[in-house]
């Protein structure tokens, strides 16, 4: 009958191919147009675009490591030091707070709200604010007193590497946070019951039972936290310094992929805009490449266990 | 009694609204009927953000000159107007640098771009510098091309280096480290700045190379960069030591600023001179009595900084100005426009070069002088629809 072929069920199922198909196709027709576009690049400069450290666009010198190595580190120091406070915050309001909704429903309301704030206004108050705080009372202190570590050597000026690391950590607490406690709140408390039956302390039944039971979702929050922190740009831009350095000494300034696309390519042409499209290129990859890494993680753990979000 | 505040609240709330809709209404109801003869068109321009505060104004005060006709532009940078301009997607592009050789060649073939300067401005020394007696540096510390060079080089590293300090008897500069602070994106402003530096240093000139909206920055003890010039601003005011090139606009329209000051610079004459309107202007007078291309020559060479460079006769002249351009074909029938939207855009860049240039005093542009006036005035002459001149 011809009826069968115009059945809901039918027209919501090639819907919802068509969907599912347009957003691979998105991402393959995004990957065609950046390798085109940095083709020129490509063919120039080959391999050694990826390990050169110099960037004169005025002699055509550019080499991309400065940037890939900027955007690994701030990204790194963002995520060492937001995703434990991001943590603390999730279990805090959906374990915690249990007994005091109210309380917990507004805490739960401004870490919302705080992910939503637009990256440049963190980078205004990054720059004005920010920026002379840390300087005045942690890079100094630190610098002074255990200046002998590579990684604090440097005389701190504010514009660095360590506070673009900071300014991302606070830009992806909020949203690790509201992620995981939306997850924690899902973890069925059947699963805390059962611990506290056997006489398990609150720290053990969130360490032992909720914990385990959310990891794949907090996990999936993490991905979401450094994926925001790899593509930020404006806010990092404001605060990093902007020049191209490779160092251990997080007080020194230094450049990322993405700020370097904001910065640059307003005034690019030729073969310059091709290279900055090849920058583009590495970005995507490198977004590519740890989420790849993530999910391979993210199996091994789960490896075994029975129950999943 | 709760649901009565809410309902006396949302009253305010609506008239409140009310009232600021027709307040609005009525404020803006009275646009005079033109007399013009000019037809209803639409203006699209790209180019440099330097202008852009300025091109806001025109925008206003030439639509209620001109209702019927609307004029947007893009703020892009320097370089996307002139590929944009090259590639004939605008009515006019914008570029704070003049064309290069290799963007003349990248024309259409048998066109002619046509280089008509708009606006002016002049970028000075911004510091912030905690001097050995406790107080903050003011404006007015002495420089020299040769010494800002040498800083940007990084080959004076602190601020009481002797060749600082030569210049400048009596003021206790402190033994702080001086941190370098530029553009980190292109910008007309560094053009300028580099421009006055390759001509004051021979080591400039040969470690750096040419004038460029992105230098090579030279690798200094301590630099950073930052975007815009709002961005090089917050980083010098908030560095103890630094200093940096930042467009005098900037400086003007932020008297608040408390830790942001700037110098003098020496000209050709041996004047030490603080940036201000009067001696910007001179400066501009004195460097187009030097000689203008026609507007449809190639303008690559032009250099106000070069041009005063070595004008000892110009005694009061601030050295480090540079002049900002609009760009339009000479032949205005290309991708099918309309005669209409030539004649809206001659109109229009002629009116800012005459009208318009008393607009930008506000904001810390300086007016065209005269001779740089007529010079544009005959630029837009040229301009034609399939031959037949427009204005």
């Amino acid at each position: 009958m011809q009826f069968k072929l115009l059945r809901g069920d039918t027209i919501l199922k090639i819907l919802l191919a068509a969907a599912a198909l347009f957003i691979i196709g998105l991402l393959v027709a995004l990957a065609v147009e950046l390798y085109l576009g940095a083709s020129a690049s490509i063919y120039k400069f080959g391999p050694a675009f990826l390990i050169g450290s110099k960037w004169i666009p005025s002699q055509n010198i550019l080499g991309a490591l400065p940037f890939i190595y900027g955007t690994l580190l701030t990204s790194a120091i963002a995520i060492i030091i937001g995703l434990p406070i991001s943590l603390g915050v999730a279990i805090f309001i959906s374990e915690k707070l249990k007994s005091h909704q109210t309380f917990g429903y507004l805490l739960g309301t401004i870490v919302d709200l705080l992910a939503a704030v637009p990256s440049v206004i963190y980078g205004l108050w990054g720059i004005l604010i920010l920026a002379p705080l840390l300087r005045d009372y942690v890079e100094k202190p630190l610098h002074n007193s255990l200046g002998f570590i590579p990684l604090f050597s440097g005389t701190p000026y504010g514009f660095n590497f360590f506070t673009a690391g900071i300014i991302l950590a606070i830009m992806i607490i909020p949203t690790i946070s509201a992620v995981s406690i939306d997850v924690l709140n899902a973890v069925p408390n059947s699963q805390r019951e059962a611990m506290y039956s056997l006489g398990a302390t609150e720290w053990e039944v969130t360490q032992k039972s909720v914990l385990p039971y959310a990891r794949s979702g907090i996990f999936g929050a993490f991905i979401l936290g450094l994926g925001r922190a790899v593509g930020e740009t404006m806010a990092v831009t404001m605060v990093i310094g902007n020049i191209p350095t490779i160092t251990a000494n997080l007080f020194s300034p230094g450049y990322t992929l993405s700020s370097l696309i904001a910065n640059e390519f307003g005034e690019s042409s030729g073969l310059y805009e091709s290279a900055i499209i090849e920058i583009g290129l590495i970005l995507f990859l490198v977004a590519l490449l740890i989420n790849v890494f993530a999910r391979l993680l993210l199996w091994r753990m789960t490896r075994g266990t029975q129950v999943k979000v | 009694m709760k649901n009565t505040y809410i309902i006396i609240a949302a009253i305010v709330v609506i008239v409140i609204i009310i009232g600021g809709v027709f307040a609005y209404i009525y404020a803006s109801a009275p646009a005079k009927k033109s007399t013009s003869t000019l037809a209803a068109a639409t203006v699209n321009g790209a180019g440099g953000t330097l202008v852009y505060p300025l091109m806001t104004v025109w925008q206003g005060a030439y639509g209620s000159a001109e209702p019927q006709i609307t004029v947007n532009y893009n703020p892009v940078g320097s370089g996307t107007g002139i590929t944009d301009f090259t590639k004939q997607l605008e009515d006019f592009g914008e570029s704070d640098a003049p064309m290069t050789a290799a963007q003349y060649a990248a024309l259409p073939s048998g066109t002619t771009a046509l280089t008509i300067p708009i606006s002016a401005s002049a970028v000075v020394p911004a510091y912030n510098i905690k001097l050995a007696n406790g107080t903050v540096a003011q404006n007015g510390l002495k420089f020299t091309g040769a010494v800002l060079a040498d800083i940007f080089l990084g080959t004076i590293t602190k601020w009481n280096d002797p060749k600082i300090t030569a210049l400048n008897p009596g003021i206790p500069l402190p033994d702080t480290l001086i941190t370098t602070v530029h553009r980190s994106d292109g910008s007309g402003t560094m053009f300028a700045f580099t421009n006055f530096l390759y001509d004051s240093s021979s080591t400039w000139a040969s470690q750096v190379g040419k004038p460029s909206t992105s230098p090579a920055w030279p690798s200094a003890p301590a630099q950073i960069a930052a975007p815009k010039n709002a961005g090089v601003a917050a980083a010098i005011s908030e560095t103890n030591g630094a200093i940096g090139p930042l467009e005098i606009a900037y400086i003007l329209e932020n008297t608040g600023q408390t830790s942001l000051y700037y110098g003098t610079v020496q000209n050709a004459a041996g004047n030490y001179i603080l940036a201000s309107v009067t001696n910007i202007a001179a400066a501009l007078q004195a460097g187009a009595a030097a000689g203008l291309p026609a507007g449809n020559a190639a303008w690559t060479s032009v250099s106000i900084v070069n041009n005063i460079f070595n004008d000892t006769a110009a005694t009061s002249v601030y050295p480090i100005v540079t002049l900002t351009y609009a760009l339009v074909y000479q032949n205005q029938n290309y991708n099918s426009r309309s005669y209409a939207e030539s004649a809206a855009t001659v109109n229009f860049l002629s009116w800012i070069v005459n009208s318009g240039q008393s607009l930008g005093k506000g904001l810390g542009y300086v007016p065209l002088p005269a001779n740089i006036v007529s010079v544009d005035d005959a630029t837009l002459k040229l301009i034609t629809y399939n031959g037949t001149p427009i204005s």
